[in-house]
């Protein structure tokens, strides 16, 4: 295979008050989407722009499509696209007018129609910028990010913020990118857009990668990939009894309780009886394969969403 | 061909704010208006005089009002009490009273320079009043003529304005408009996109610059019009000139603006360090009054100052209709602060 079309190694940058990116390393393969999925404050977003140049390291290396920004700034910015956690555009420009002004920047670039069409922008491509929805503002981000037709496509967040129907149709726009053949690198904290987009992923937490691999990979490699829950009407009750009469960790959710296993088959009856034996007032009982959520939950004892 | 693309598009934006066109259009404009109504008659401001006349004025007394008025002193005649109230709001700057057999005249001493005139006038009158009661010949008097330092006898105050309003408002907009808007925009992240394309930044700096200085052109087109329907006030030099003078000046105050908003994080920072640098360079360039008493190593760091050359300048060709071969000098210096300060500005900017 060719070079990777990002390879990091040891990235570290503290800020005043705290140690933002802790040693991280990466490595990403030509015409991957490549996931860096965390809570906020995980440090995505400067691992992020770090790598775009917007932010200095303390210390790491860097090469971008087999170049670093000492020696080739000018080209990495005219190879990479961007899309910033929150664009913030001039107010009275139009899409079409930074379109075209974007990409005046850039030695190669893609006409604006076409552009504009890609994220479904033609009916607002003259209208101000900040009369346009949050949605269309991000749309318009993402198109500024193809503008100069880079193989390698940076997007921050693409779509916090936005309603579930504006979120699937940038996701179909990030798989086109895919489908033509460009590398992308997003940040997320959603555990379903990881899920759904990514090729592989990088979990981070505190500054740190806490593990990589594919979304099904990760799942797999867990422990314990099944979970059972026992649902109950309203508030779920004090579970320490039960976790000791089945001698299993039990997690108690708002309305639910939670049991890992790698072997749901072998725990059901057992936990039925325990269930039994202390008139456990439960609802239902649900089998299902561990997420993502569930892998963070396993290596940091935390929950992606607190 | 991206300084041209970034230009056009700096004055496409600039010209859907149309309130702010507007004020910056009008403000000088309105200051032109306000100035030149109060200053409208002749040769500027008229000395005055205020008068407190005895209970019974003497013939003495009436030579010597006559004499005031023929020198063409504007006098006014109080009652003592009536002039009192007047002295202590401090709106008189010369009051002549009675005092033993003879006058005193009382000089207001914030307000030398029209009390001064006043008093040599009202000696001469004095003299010249004498002379006629005794029937004496009438004391030779050294003819005066007002002038302007260009030689001009018709130049009015408006006409001084004028030119002085152009250079006042160039140098506010460039230290103030400019890098503020500047700051503003960086704390709002509105480069931060910017700095991830291969836009280079003295293209972008060079943008603005060009489009402000047009700006500030068209601005002056418009002030000039103005003085010129209204007042009567022409450019008695070449308006090339004209234009040459305008364009570095504006190229170099705004470049100051763009160097000064490197330094400071936030816009309030921004305001105080503008502020710093904007009251020396206006105390120290001699528009408000002259240094001629300061120490000589002040007066040479003054004269290497931008502001005073470039107004200097700007009045000399305008009112005087000098060429430019006399301010070659210090046309250089508001060049050379120009180049410098742009070089500082592109070494000092951030785009976040």
């Amino acid at each position: 295979m060719s070079t990777p079309s990002l390879r990091i190694r040891g990235l570290r940058k503290a800020f005043p008050r705290v140690l933002a990116v802790d040693g991280v390393d990466l490595e990403v393969a030509r015409g991957e989407v490549f996931g860096l999925l965390g809570p906020n404050g995980a440090g995505k977003t400067t691992t992020l722009e770090i790598i775009e140049g917007l932010t200095a390291a303390d210390s790491g290396t860097i090469e971008i499509l087999g170049l670093t920004w000492e020696i080739h700034g000018q080209e990495i910015r005219s190879r990479i696209g961007v899309q910033l956690q929150s664009t913030s555009l001039f107010n009275k420009i139009t899409p079409r007018e930074a379109l075209d002004l974007y990409g005046s920047y850039y030695p190669k670039r893609r006409s604006t129609a076409e552009l504009l069409a890609l994220v479904q922008l033609e009916e607002k491509a003259d209208a101000y910028h900040i009369t346009l929805s949050g949605g269309q503002q991000q749309r318009l981000a993402l198109a500024l990010a193809l503008v100069n037709d880079p193989e390698l496509v940076f997007l921050d967040e693409p779509t916090t913020g936005l309603d579930p129907q504006a979120r699937r149709s940038l996701w179909d726009v990030v798989r086109r990118m895919k489908g033509e053949g460009r590398t992308v690198v997003l940040t997320t904290h959603y555990m379903d857009e990881a899920e759904a987009l990514c090729d592989r992923l990088a979990i981070m937490d505190r500054g740190q990668v806490i593990a990589t691999g594919t979304p099904a990979s990760l799942i797999s490699d867990l422990a314990m990939p099944s979970v059972v829950e026992l649902t109950f009407e309203g508030m779920a009750p004090d579970s320490s009894a039960f976790a000791a009469r089945l001698g299993q960790a039990v997690e108690p959710r708002a309305d639910l309780w939670e049991i890992r296993t790698p072997d749901p088959k072998a725990l059901l009856p057992r936990l039925l009886e325990a269930a039994e034996v202390g008139d456990v007032p439960f609802q239902q009982v649900h089998i299902r394969r561990a997420t993502l959520e569930d892998v963070f939950l396993q290596r940091t004892g935390r929950s992606l969403r607190e | 061909m991206m300084l041209w693309r970034q230009f056009v598009m700096e004055w496409r934006l600039y010209s859907r704010d149309r309130v702010a066109m507007f004020w910056t259009m009008a403000f000088p404009v309105l200051l032109l208006l306000g100035f030149g109504t109060m200053f409208r008659d002749g040769g500027g401001p008229r000395l005055s005089l205020v008068r407190v006349l005895p209970q019974s004025p003497s013939p003495s007394d009436a030579a010597l009002g006559k004499a005031l008025v023929d020198l063409q002193l504007n006098v006014q005649t109080l009652s003592k009490a009536e002039a009192e109230s007047r002295w202590s709001r401090g709106e008189t700057a010369a009051q002549l009273e009675p005092a033993g057999a003879g006058y005193r005249l009382r000089l207001n001493s914030y307000l030398m320079a029209q009390a001064g005139a006043t008093a040599g006038l009202v000696n001469q009158a004095y003299l010249m009043a004498q002379a006629r009661l005794s029937g004496a010949p009438e004391p030779q008097r050294i003819p005066i003529q007002m002038e302007s330092p260009g030689h001009k006898r018709s130049a009015s105050y408006v006409t001084f304005l004028l030119p002085g309003l152009l250079g006042l408002n160039l140098v506010s907009m460039g230290l103030f408009s400019v890098g503020m808007v500047n700051v503003s925009y960086r704390e709002k992240g509105k480069f931060r996109r910017l700095a991830v394309t291969p836009l280079p930044k003295w293209i972008f700096l060079l943008g603005q610059v060009l489009h402000r200085l047009t700006v500030t052109v068209v601005q002056a087109g418009i002030l000039l019009l103005v003085g010129r329907l209204a007042f009567g006030i022409q450019n008695q030099g070449s308006f090339l000139d004209l234009l040459l003078i305008m364009t570095l000046g504006t190229g170099c105050f705004m470049a100051f603006g763009f160097a000064l908003s490197g330094f400071a994080e936030t816009s309030e920072g921004y305001a105080a360090l503008s502020n710093l640098v904007f009251f020396p360079l206006m105390m120290l360039s001699g528009v408000y009054f002259t240094l001629d008493a300061a120490p000589a190593w002040l007066q040479h760091t003054v004269a290497l100052l931008p502001l005073a050359p470039f107004i200097r300048a700007l009045r000399a060709v305008f009112n005087d209709g000098a060429s430019l071969a006399g301010h070659v000098l210090g046309l250089a210096i508001v060049g050379a602060w120009a180049l410098a300060a742009f070089l500082l500005a592109v070494r000092r900017f951030r785009w976040a």
